[in-house]
């Protein structure tokens, strides 16, 4: 056992720092490592990996700041690795590979490095990493949506030893590379993992070898105690009582028209939180579910950190630890879609977290306005294109688009950009299509609907339209056919998503697809254009300044009939000026009608 | 004949001048709203100093933050852009990620200050496709001349053209500048497949639209400041240090301000490697310690390194072009000390500035800053600044730690301050592990170089901290930037996308190789050739950007000398292995590699300023230099007697014991009890432990 405990001597606030500052360092070096390293697109560009350091109880006690997903999501790997771990015990040279959803893991295809960190022969932490692999051999490449149960996920890995005492298990490593369509990627991207966790581990060691394990397992407690503090402090300053709010997804990728429901009560009593699920939907047979302990809870706290931590208004950072988690509670019940049973498929799990924290955005909206924000697209593209080499070798790639965010008490919603729980990076077009038979044919914000209309405007989705130059298979995951993002306080709803197939030589016989859909097969020439959700408004539009409207209208963001319906400006084109006198007519009559 | 270096920083000008007569240093006031005015006057006096006429003056370095300011500003031109159909928005959606994983108030500075407002990006017909770069779809020519008319109808007179897959084919931006030019005769146009040759199109977009927003006022005043100097008797060449720390012509940087935009910075790092050659020692670690940044760099085996251009962005834009390699860090003598909320006790990285200033400053600043916590500390005397230039009030200093950081943390004001200095000490110390250890860079092995005026009173902790060998103070801390201008060297870069896996490279793709770095090399000699550089002082090298099949970012490796060969590629690949595994910890040596970009960088040696040796001591005792003695409060929490010595009156082989403060007009140097301070040849100074070997 190492030294958290309540005994521990008291860190001076000095020491205390340089130590938060050591940790925040290790774990951006490690991220850094493994991103740069990396062979896959959805690694080496996206950046949809996490990495960091944990104490011996699991606690994270630094983490980098990669994509918010993998945040707060390897104290889970952690516990399940502790149920299923080769040999039940760990020695020093050990690397572990686990994936497991029912033992803690986010979905399969994050897989987790873990090494132990030993201090004078005794286990004293972990360091450790999660990053998104293209194919683990699942019943379609890439992705999947349409499964019958988390068998059709491809490798289950839970506790195994790809190390032991520092030597290679050989069986272990051709088995995964066998097991795969990428397997050399997937290999060589492990590889990277195993490098960039024994990085953090011997900087681990340092830093006790340094300070001592006393003072940084102690300053480790005070961070996460300040942490705590910071979150409480928010929680006490929203008035006790109960908020809910409901939306419904577009369906399970297999069931067409048949909505989910997703209900979000937050109770809110004194400095404490509790996020209960319990009117969402039943557990769906596909693998549209969401991990309870690995993704569930996870997009609970990372809501109220943005809601409360807000890292662009705050003065002070608050570190990433378990502290900000702890006065949070979260529960769904048993069998419901965030927290299935097993055997179901649990890995397309993103949308409904987007939506998990969307509502609980606008659950709390009558309490705090000048906080939270208008529906956002709140969903995820991710997309898994695929097809054969002439060798017969698989190319798979795997594509991450954007959406937008809803309107904001003091600014307009961010257009074209990774909504709420998604922060990867883009896959650069000119890279994609010099290593993949693909190519883009447009990367543009939409300018089929406009973006919900208010003082300040949501923001505007993207539309992009991939070809594919040989004959291939898509899977798609995404969100809000059916639900635009919602207006606030006046303001007007966005526009839900779309997503259409076509033949590049016949651009007019489009097919429009549901939003989830699995191993589509298409031919060469066929494009997959997807439209994202525009953001929802905040406040009355008929409050936006006349010259902001006029700068829209002139930047493409609005249209000129857009403009004189939803804000009631008449803008001259020509000239590239406001007619004043009939926009300040219309608006009276507007408000009169209301 | 006479030379000039002139640095101008956010408060201070400051100018070195070179003649057979001795070296003159002099510092005037910035002026802030054009440069050129302070740098002519500053140029002026110094000549007046130094006894000269200003026809005297062959060639003047200047360092420049104008093009870096025009971005923090945001008021560089309005520009338009011309570029494929389908991809209007990439400069608004960039890579898609936000600047923050945990916030919904945040900002996104490439669509809130665009560098070109959608409205004035337009998309034209055309297509150009991988991999091989041919010509899918022609250009549209009328569309172009159609953009033109647009853009002259609002004024704009900045045009950056870029287009999809130009860095496999530019004939598309090349003939769409042709009809620019003719609509739009005079406009400042930049294509993106000049000045940045590689692929991924935000970065090279945003890089072409940065140098479209900042070119016309940079060129403007380059060239103002040139005609300025002509107008004030001035005859010399004026040369501009670019953020790879090489110097380059009015004409070149006008071009291509987008190589200016760290000039800045760039001569406090040449000024400290040079101190680190004229001390004999190679492996330095550089920081210029300024009121609200502090700039390091890690100097090993005199080499200055350069930034991996994938990690280079000016004011939240990508810029891919070459840039020293350095951190900066909102950490200063400005920088404020505050209690948040949930009682975290934090410096920086907020700063006074110059107004308010310090408390001590006495111009209504009551938050206490590094400087404040340093005057508590007798480390300042409050009565020696700028040699007594500027008063500061010690007792502003003291209330303002005391009540803002010693009360609530239940400290005394002494202890208050000690862990001002401490934390400030730390957040730089990090910085410079992540400019070293993160690298696998051994401080032990490292020099620390303190400078700007109140960087000397950090090095000691600096080194203690990152565990560096010992400390070299520069002969003039404060003004160490601007001697760096007169040390660089003529630098120019230029790249070109090779894409090709080196394995399987076969007699086209070996002739593909070398047809480019012919051509590259050819691009940088014309570019010497035209600084009047003979073709025999000309040092051209050529790096190869490779990286594995299918990894996304690139490591340098050597060329073989000569053309390259079935016999000699693996060398490369070799190169490439090495250099993976030194910066990561692990290499792949059965994957295949491959070279992404070719580039080229010419130098040619300028003179350098020979800064002159100072008298050696004749034995006698240092206490010739001896000022006063004060209490001064050190890291360890003693109070001392500590005895003030006049820097300028130390002579050569002079050994200071601590506890000790060196004392000059612009700077103060803090030798702690326990180390010793040895004046070396040129009246720089090495601070090492006591017992410590040489």
């Amino acid at each position: 056992m190492n030294a958290i405990t309540d005994t521990a001597p008291e860190v001076d606030p000095v020491t205390l720092q340089v130590i938060r500052g050591s940790f925040e360092t290790i774990a951006e070096e490690m991220g850094h490592v493994l991103y740069r390293m990396s062979f896959s697109s959805i690694i080496r560009e996206s950046q949809d990996l996490g990495a960091g350091l944990f104490d011996a109880q699991f606690n994270t006690l630094c983490e980098s700041e990669s994509t918010p997903m993998h945040i707060g999501s390897i104290p889970g790997y952690l516990r399940g690795i502790a149920e299923t771990l080769e040999d039940g015990e760990w020695y020093e040279g050990d690397v572990v590979v686990h994936n497991h959803p029912y033992h803690g893991a986010s979905h399969t295809p994050d897989l987790a490095i873990v090494v132990p960190v030993f201090h004078e022969g005794r286990l004293v932490g972990f360091a450790g990493n999660t990053a998104h692999h293209v194919d683990i051999g699942a019943a379609t490449p890439g992705l999947i949506i349409d499964v019958p149960d988390v068998y059709a996920e491809g490798m289950l890995l839970a506790g195994v030893k790809l190390y032991r005492k520092g030597r290679p298990n050989t069986a272990m490593w051709t088995f995964i590379r066998r097991n795969s369509r990428a397997g050399a990627q997937l290999v060589s991207d492990l590889e990277a993992q195993v490098a960039s966790a024994r990085l953090g581990a011997k900087r681990f060691a340092e830093l006790i070898g340094t300070y001592g394990e006393d003072v940084v397992f102690g300053a480790a407690r005070q961070l996460m105690d300040y942490s705590e503090r910071m979150t409480r402090q928010r929680i006490a300053e929203i008035p006790d009582g109960e908020y809910a709010a409901e939306g419904w997804l577009d369906d399970d990728g297999r069931n067409r028209g048949r909505q989910l429901k997703v209900k979000v009560t937050v109770r809110v009593a004194g400095d404490e939180v509790e996020v209960d699920l319990a009117g969402s939907a039943e557990q769906t047979p596909t693998a549209y579910n969401v991990p309870f302990e690995g993704s569930t809870k996870v997009a609970a706290y990372a809501a109220f950190r943005k809601l409360l931590l807000d890292a662009a208004t705050s003065e002070a950072r608050v570190p990433s630890n378990e502290g900000s988690f702890r006065p949070i509670r979260v529960s769904a019940p048993l069998g419901s879609i965030f927290n299935p049973r097993s055997p179901a498929s649990a890995e397309a799990r993103f949308t409904q977290c987007n939506r998990m924290i969307d509502l609980i955005i606008r659950a709390l909206a009558p309490v705090l306005p000048e906080t939270v924000i208008a529906g956002s697209s709140a969903s995820i593209s991710f997309a898994a294109y695929s097809g054969l080499r002439p060798s017969g070798a698989y190319w798979v790639f795997l594509e991450v688009n954007e959406g937008a965010y809803g309107g904001r008490p003091r600014s307009d919603g961010p257009d074209s950009i990774d909504n709420l729980m998604a922060n990867t990076r883009n896959n650069p077009l000119e890279d994609l299509a010099m290593h993949i038979p693909m190519i883009c044919d447009r990367y543009e914000l939409r300018d089929d609907m406009p973006p919900g209309a208010g003082r300040y405007r949501g923001g505007i989705g993207v539309v992009k339209s991939q070809r594919v130059l040989t004959d291939a298979f898509i899977t798609h995951e995404s969100e809000r056919h059916t639900e635009a993002p919602w207006g606030i306080f006046g303001g007007h709803e966005g526009a839900v998503g779309k997503c259409l197939v076509y033949n590049a030589a016949r651009p007019e016989e489009v097919t429009e697809m549901p939003s989830k859909f699995s191993g589509l097969e298409v031919k060469a020439g066929d494009v997959m254009a997807y439209y994202s959700p525009n953001g929802g408004g905040y406040g009355d539009p008929l409050e936006r300044p006349e010259m902001t409207v006029l700068e829209d209208v002139l930047d493409g963001f609005c249209t000129v009939g857009h403009a004189r319906a939803a804000y009631g400006v008449v803008v001259d084109l020509d000239t590239e000026t406001v007619d004043m006198g009939a926009t300040n007519a219309l608006r009276d009559r507007m408000r009169d009608a209301r | 004949m006479a030379r000039i270096g002139v640095d101008v920083g956010g408060t201070n000008t400051d100018l070195v001048l070179e003649t057979a007569a001795g070296v003159f240093y002099h510092k005037v006031p910035t002026t802030l709203k054009n440069q050129s005015i302070g740098v002519v006057e500053g140029v002026q006096r110094i000549c007046e100093m130094a006894g000269i006429p200003a026809s005297e003056v062959e060639t003047i370095v200047h360092g420049t933050t104008t093009a870096t300011n025009i971005t923090i500003e945001n008021n560089g031109s309005d520009c338009g852009m011309i570029t494929s159909e389908g991809f209007r928005d990439i400069l608004h959606i960039g890579r898609h990620k936000r600047p923050h994983n945990f916030s919904l108030h945040f900002d996104v500075p490439w669509q809130s200050r665009p560098l070109v407002k959608r409205r004035n990006r337009i998309a034209v017909a055309e297509r150009i496709v991988p991999p091989t770069g041919e010509i899918a779809t022609p250009l549209d020519e009328q569309a172009v001349r159609a953009a033109c008319a647009l853009f002259r109808r609002r004024g704009i007179d900045s045009v950056v053209i870029g287009f999809m897959f130009a860095f496999l084919n530019d004939a598309h931006e090349r003939r769409a500048r042709e009809i620019v030019q003719e609509e739009m005769p005079g406009a400042y146009v930049t294509l993106a497949s000049e000045v940045a040759n590689v692929m991924r199109e935000y970065e090279r977009f945003s890089t072409a639209a940065m140098n479209s927003y900042v070119g016309p006022k940079t060129a403007f005043y380059l060239r103002d400041l040139e005609a300025r100097l002509r107008e004030a008797g001035v005859q010399s060449r004026l040369r501009i240090i670019q953020s790879n720390g090489g110097v380059s012509t009015v004409g070149a940087c006008a071009r291509r301000p987008v190589r200016i935009l760290m000039s800045g910075p760039a001569g406090g790092v040449i000024g400290g490697a040079s101190e680190g050659e004229m001390a004999g020692t190679g492996n330095i670690i550089t920081v210029d310690i300024g009121g609200t940044s502090a700039d390091i760099s890690t100097i090993p085996g005199h080499q200055i390194k350069m930034m991996n251009p994938r990690d280079t962005f000016v004011s939240g834009h990508p810029v891919l072009t070459p840039m020293i390699d350095l951190v900066t860090i909102g950490a200063g003598g400005g920088s404020v000390a505050h209690i948040d909320a949930a009682g975290g006790f934090h410096v920086g990285p907020r700063s006074a500035g110059s107004e308010p200033g310090p408390a001590c400053y006495g111009r209504g600043g009551t938050e206490p800053t590094v400087t404040d916590a340093q005057i508590v500390l007798g480390r300042l005397d409050p009565d020696m600044a700028l040699g007594g230039d500027l008063a500061l009030d010690a007792g502003l200093a003291r209330r303002a730690v005391e009540e803002k950081i010693a009360r609530p943390l239940g400290l005394t004001v002494t202890e208050a301050a000690l862990g001002i200095i401490r934390i400030i000490n730390s957040s730089m110390a990090l910085a410079i592990r992540s400019n070293s250890v993160a690298r696998g860079i051994d401080p032990r092995q490292f020099s620390i170089m303190p400078f700007g005026g109140a960087g000397p009173l950090h090095g000691v902790a600096l080194a203690e901290a990152v565990s560096a060998r010992d400390v070299l103070v520069p002969v003039a801390p404060g003004i160490t930037a601007a001697v760096g201008l007169l040390k660089t060297d003529l630098q120019y870069e230029h790249t070109e996308a090779v894409i090709i896996e080196l394995a399987g490279a076969g007699p086209a793709a070996l002739a593909r190789i070398n047809g480019a770095a012919g051509a590259l090399r050819e691009k940088v000699a014309r570019e010497l050739d035209g600084d009047g550089i003979p073709r025999e002082a000309q040092r051209i090298e050529i790096l190869a950007e490779c990286r594995y099949h299918g990894q996304g970012f690139e490591l340098r490796a050597a060329m073989p000398d000569g053309p390259v060969t079935a016999a000699n590629v693996a060398a490369i690949a070799e190169s490439f292995h090495d250099r993976h595994h030194q910066d990561y910890g692990y290499s792949y040596r059965d994957a295949p590699v491959e070279l992404i970009t070719l580039r080229a960088i010419g130098t040619a040696a300028a003179r350098r300023i020979a800064i002159p040796a100072i008298p050696a001591t004749d034995g006698s005792s240092p206490d010739r230099a001896l000022l006063f003695v004060r209490p001064t409060t050190f890291d360890d929490g003693r109070t001392l007697e500590t005895p003030r010595y006049d820097r300028a009156k130390l002579l050569a082989g002079d050994v200071v014991p601590g506890p000790a403060i060196l004392v000059q007009h612009d700077a103060t140097t803090l030798v702690p009890p326990g180390y010793l301070a040895e004046t070396l040849a040129h009246g720089n100074t090495r601070i090492r432990r006591a017992g410590q070997d040489q």
